[in-house]
């Protein structure tokens, strides 16, 4: 039983970060039609600029996640602006070309900026954990669930309640309507894509504390990112949350029960169940011919 | 004259082993020659019916491993009493095996990943290939897991002395790249031109407009995948036969990357295109490494990627048409002009 | 018609160019060098590279060898056994070089080892602990690292201090850490020790939480632990999290104590680790000038202290490469491999000599390295 709710736990801290991660891509995805491969390199680099600020420059650790978060939405924007500004109205295997391109240099910047060594991020919160009867979980990941809890709030308002937010919704529903309703949808275009991108920053600059911070420690991020917008469906923060939550109670109980060898291969497995179930998928709002 | 051309390009191509001395040239096209061969199969999928598989290493990765297990022959154990017991085949049934396996493997997919399109259906191929990957890497009393199948036969036999064999080795399995490529390129170019290809390419250009029309969509769609995965299975043949030694990191997406710039670079829906962005991405991580530090060379291959999607989006071979077809007739105008005075 | 004349200009340009590119006759003695110095390993290779070029540097600076200096030729084997072929493919082809060193990880020493018998040329490996590596029947194969047994049976000797009842497993799931965890397994169960849980975890994964809530519940009392080090100090740190108390024994080398110490901080406390090469007590080595010289070296170069214990494989590879030249007489791959059985070289890990294993009349050569056990106790590295 114990064993069985610390799965519980662990399933529950895991998500909050997971869907952090799948939000972002999923407004990219949603809004813009791009299969955002750089999506684990901002989530990388998110987590060296903690290490530069709070580990190398000895800043406030708090005030460095502020800064890593800032940075996040500012390269998602450069980004955006010379990438994929220039290829509007490209087909979607377009874009996502330059997106691998990004990616693999990005990843090679990094290693060449950094070294392939894993660093490794102090924080201020106290090593012993947090025990809950038979349970426990560590400061440091309480701290990141409400964070990413809070942050996906903040997006959800954004997006629900905010001039831009109904600009972004309209876009989704209908790019050329939108434009014609008088949307700007280059800025659109381009606060989506920061706003995805220090979302996934963040993620990166609050997981690097909690684990090592490496040159690839994206490629993985992205994967799941990926799987979670499948399982939550285009454009849906609520989806993307949803599937973040499921996807890491998927690996968690994947991998205390059946084998851990499949832990990374569950959330892959869900998605090709849910198309042979339900293709329309779990929560989407339009149907799957993005 | 187009004939011509052909007969010399190939003449060319054959030529190759006569004259080239260096042999790491040669390991180099054998390389190249088998990614070529997978980046034709993918154009099939990707150029002709406009579907963006980013699982195409999967079928690749399956031909590799059928082939491999063929010809070592392998033991499973079922049940606690009964064993199954696979004995070793030679090489060229081994081969066949591989094709069929990513061909009906080709045909699952095809059925289930069909029903979506677009974004979906770009990272449902991902979830399979990586799926696919885990299996390879975790059912260990049949793949070996992450300990990599050793010691696959190369495609020669005979000569029992090794040394002398293994002398002979590159020459051999380069013609052997060669001619699969050629039959793949003579399949591919037979059926586009066919009543598929043709039902294929209006997929692409319209599909609402296609089906109404009375095209059914997804048998289509699921026969392209099938000989195209059969073809990715082929190469994962050569692959393993070649390169001697499989693991699951066959199914690395940078592979599937390496084959989708190959076509896109090249030029989509093009008979050549996959040819010329072959060439171009097999060969230059090889001069790269000839002068720039690792990272570097990295480096240096992503913006070669960005800039060509940049500036050629539709790929080289289209582009060089255009411009073969701007010249010619500005020359005729101008001939025109001359013959006016 | 014009795309085909459109390929044979592209393809004739590349190949020319690629032809210009033959490497001319040079006067040094030419060391090929394959190891992963980008990609998922990369760290590691890297630091086995720096330590081979301080071999490099010693030998040079005493002469050279046949009165040559030696020159290594590095190649990017990428972390990934394709590109490990393309590396010995150009370092024997290319380069011509009659001997060399790689390729880390065992995947990529069994990717490689078909060109060696294609060409004829011996190859140290200095990393690489997969026992297929030297019972194929591979000639040229000359291996200074500890096979996963061998280095099992080693701490066979030393199993009575840890007192251990039941031993739960996590690794790494590659050939490294699936060898490690079935070797000690058959070291542990000869001792009469039973076995708990075996949990797998892939190389990039950071979150082990799930793997750790599994091993707590199997009641065990002692983890090993085989990966490398940044997966070491996450299992360190999240065994914490979840107050996991078991005593850890890291496997396979890799653990850098000094890294886990300065990364993962109290967690790392009591931990033990099974090593080639303790930099720490370089005077307490087998070889305490060679094993200081190294260090100094090292240290005088700014390199990571935390890096010693892969960067040694390095420097005893090169070593071994070159005392074998020096034994040939000559810069020749069939005369090389011939001597290289008979050498003895001082290295950083120990004495280096090789036995014969695997199927007669093909043997390959394996050195029996030395294996040291340290523990960290009050954020400091001891001997137990």
């Amino acid at each position: 039983m114990a064993e069985f709710l610390q799965h519980i736990l662990n399933a529950i801290v895991l998500g909050g970060t997971y869907a952090l991660l799948g939000i972002g891509l999923t407004l990219i995805f949603g809004i813009m039609k791009v299969v955002n491969f750089t999506h684990g390199e901002l989530y990388s680099f998110g987590a060296y600029m903690i290490f530069m600020f709070s580990a190398m420059l000895g800043l406030n650790f708090f005030l460095a996640i502020i800064l890593s978060m800032v940075l996040g939405v500012l390269l998602g924007g450069i980004i955006e602006f010379a990438l994929l500004r220039p290829l509007r109205g490209a087909n979607i295997d377009t874009t996502m070309l330059v997106m691998i391109g990004a990616w693999i240099v990005m990843q090679n910047l990094e290693q060449l900026s950094w070294g392939g060594v894993a660093k490794s991020i102090n924080h201020p919160f106290p090593l012993d954990p947090l025990v809950i009867g038979e349970v426990s979980v560590s400061w440091i990941r309480v701290f990141v669930f409400f964070f990413a809890v809070i942050l996906i709030i903040g997006s959800y308002y954004l997006i629900n309640n905010t001039k831009l937010g109904k600009s972004m919704r309209a876009t989704f529903q209908d790019r050329d309507i939108a434009a014609l309703m008088g949307v700007n949808i280059n800025r659109v275009y381009t606060a989506t894509f920061a706003l995805g991108s220090g979302l996934a920053a963040t993620a990166g600059a609050l997981l690097g504390p909690v684990f090592v911070v490496t040159p690839t420690m994206g490629d993985m991020a992205a994967l799941k990112a990926f799987a979670i917008v499948i399982l939550g469906g285009l454009g849906s923060i609520a989806g993307a949350t949803i599937g973040g939550f499921i996807l890491a109670l998927a690996e968690e109980m994947g991998a205390g029960y059946i084998s851990s060898g499949y832990r990374d291969a569950m959330g892959f497995i869900l998605i090709i169940l849910v198309l042979i179930f339900r293709p329309t998928g779990l929560f989407a709002l339009k149907e799957r011919y993005g | 004259m187009s004939r011509w051309i052909s007969i010399l390009w190939l003449a060319f191509l054959f030529s190759i082993p006569l004259w080239m001395i260096d042999l790491y040239v040669l390991h180099i096209l054998i390389n190249t020659g088998i990614f070529v061969i997978a980046a034709m199969s993918l154009n099939l999928l990707l150029g002709y019916t406009g579907q963006l598989s980013l699982g195409h290493v999967a079928f690749f990765g399956i031909g590799a491993y059928v082939s491999a297990l063929v010809s070592l022959g392998f033991d499973l154990e079922l049940t606690d009493t009964y064993t199954f017991v696979f004995d070793a085949k030679p090489v060229w049934i081994a081969f066949l095996s591989g094709i069929i396996a990513a061909g009906l493997f080709g045909w699952l997919i095809g059925r289930v990943a069909f029903k979506v399109r677009g974004a979906y259906f770009v990272i449902v191929t991902i979830s399979f290939a990586e799926v696919v990957r885990l299996v390879s890497l975790n059912w260990i009393d049949l793949t070996e897991g992450p300990m990599a199948l050793n010691n696959i036969q190369p495609f020669t036999l005979g000569i029992p002395n090794l040394w002398e064999m293994t002398l002979y080795q590159k020459i051999p399995n380069y013609y052997l790249v060669l001619v699969v490529a050629i039959v793949c390129y003579i399949l591919i170019r037979r059926l586009v031109h066919s009543r598929i290809g043709r039902a294929m390419i209006g997929l692409r250009e319209n599909e609402p407009l296609a089906t109404s029309v009375g095209v059914n969509v997804t048998h289509y769609l699921v026969i392209a995948t099938v000989i195209s995965a059969a073809m990715a299975g082929a190469a994962g043949g050569l692959y393993t036969h070649y390169f001697r030694i499989i693991d699951p990191d066959i199914f690395l997406f940078i592979y599937t990357v390496t084959m989708v710039i190959m076509v896109v670079s090249g030029g989509k829906g093009t008979l050549a295109g996959p040819i010329v962005g072959g060439i171009i991405f097999g060969l230059l991580p090889e001069i790269l490494r000839e002068f720039a530090a690792p990272e570097m060379q990295w480096i240096i291959y992503g913006i070669a990627m960005i800039l060509i999607v940049f500036f050629l989006p539709d790929g080289i071979v289209p582009a060089l048409k255009n411009w073969w077809k701007n010249h010619r007739s500005k020359r005729t105008d101008s001939a025109e002009m001359d013959a006016g005075t | 018609m014009n795309r085909f004349k459109s390929i044979a200009l592209v393809l004739a340009g590349t190949v020319v160019a690629s032809v210009s590119f033959i490497a001319t006759a040079n006067e040094t003695i030419k060391i090929g060098v394959s190891q992963p110095l980008t990609g998922a390993v990369a760290a590691s290779g890297n630091y086995v590279t720096q330590g081979a070029q301080i071999a490099e540097s010693f030998i040079n600076d005493a002469g050279g060898v046949l009165g040559k200096k030696i020159e290594l030729v590095i190649e990017d084997n990428k972390s990934n056994p394709k590109e490990a072929v393309a590396t010995a493919e150009k370092l024997i082809i290319r380069d011509k070089v009659s001997v060399m060193m790689g390729a880390w990880s065992s995947t990529y020493t069994l990717a490689v080892m078909p060109k060696l018998m294609e060409y004829g040329v011996p190859m140290v490996v200095e990393t690489s602990s997969s026992g297929k590596i030297t019972t194929s029947g591979n000639p040229w194969i000359f291996r200074i690292s500890p096979t996963s047994q061998m280095e099992a049976k080693s701490f066979g000797t030393k199993v009575d201090q840890f007192k251990i009842k039941k031993a739960d497993f996590i690794v790494v799931n590659n050939d490294w850490g699936r060898g490690a965890s079935e070797a000690f397994q058959e070291v542990l169960k000869a001792k009469g020790i039973s076995v708990g849980t075996v949990e797998t975890m892939d190389a990039k994964a950071t979150d082990l939480s799930a793997q750790l809530a599994k091993i707590k519940s199997s009641g065990g009392d002692t983890l090993f632990v085989t990966s490398g080090v940044e997966q070491i100090t996450l299992v360190l740190k999240q065994m914490k999290e979840q107050r996991l108390n078991h005593q850890v024994i890291t496997t396979g080398g890799s653990s850098s104590p000094d890294q886990l110490i300065s990364q993962a901080g109290a967690a790392a406390e009591g931990s033990n680790h099974l090593l080639f090469f303790a930099p720490w007590f370089p005077e307490s080595a087998p070889n305490p000038s060679v094993a200081t010289k190294f260090v100094n070296e090292w240290n005088k170069r700014g390199h990571n202290f935390a890096g010693l214990t892969e960067g040694f494989r390095g420097h005893d590879g090169i070593m071994t490469i070159a005392a074998g030249i020096k034994a040939a007489g000559k810069n020749d791959s069939k005369a090389i491999q011939q001597a290289l059985w008979d050498v003895k070289v001082k290295g950083v890990n120990g004495n280096i000599e090789f036995i014969k294993q695997g199927p007669a009349g093909k043997e390959s050569a394996q050195n029996v390295p030395n294996v040291y056990v340290v523990t960290i106790k009050d954020g400091k590295i001891a001997l137990p």
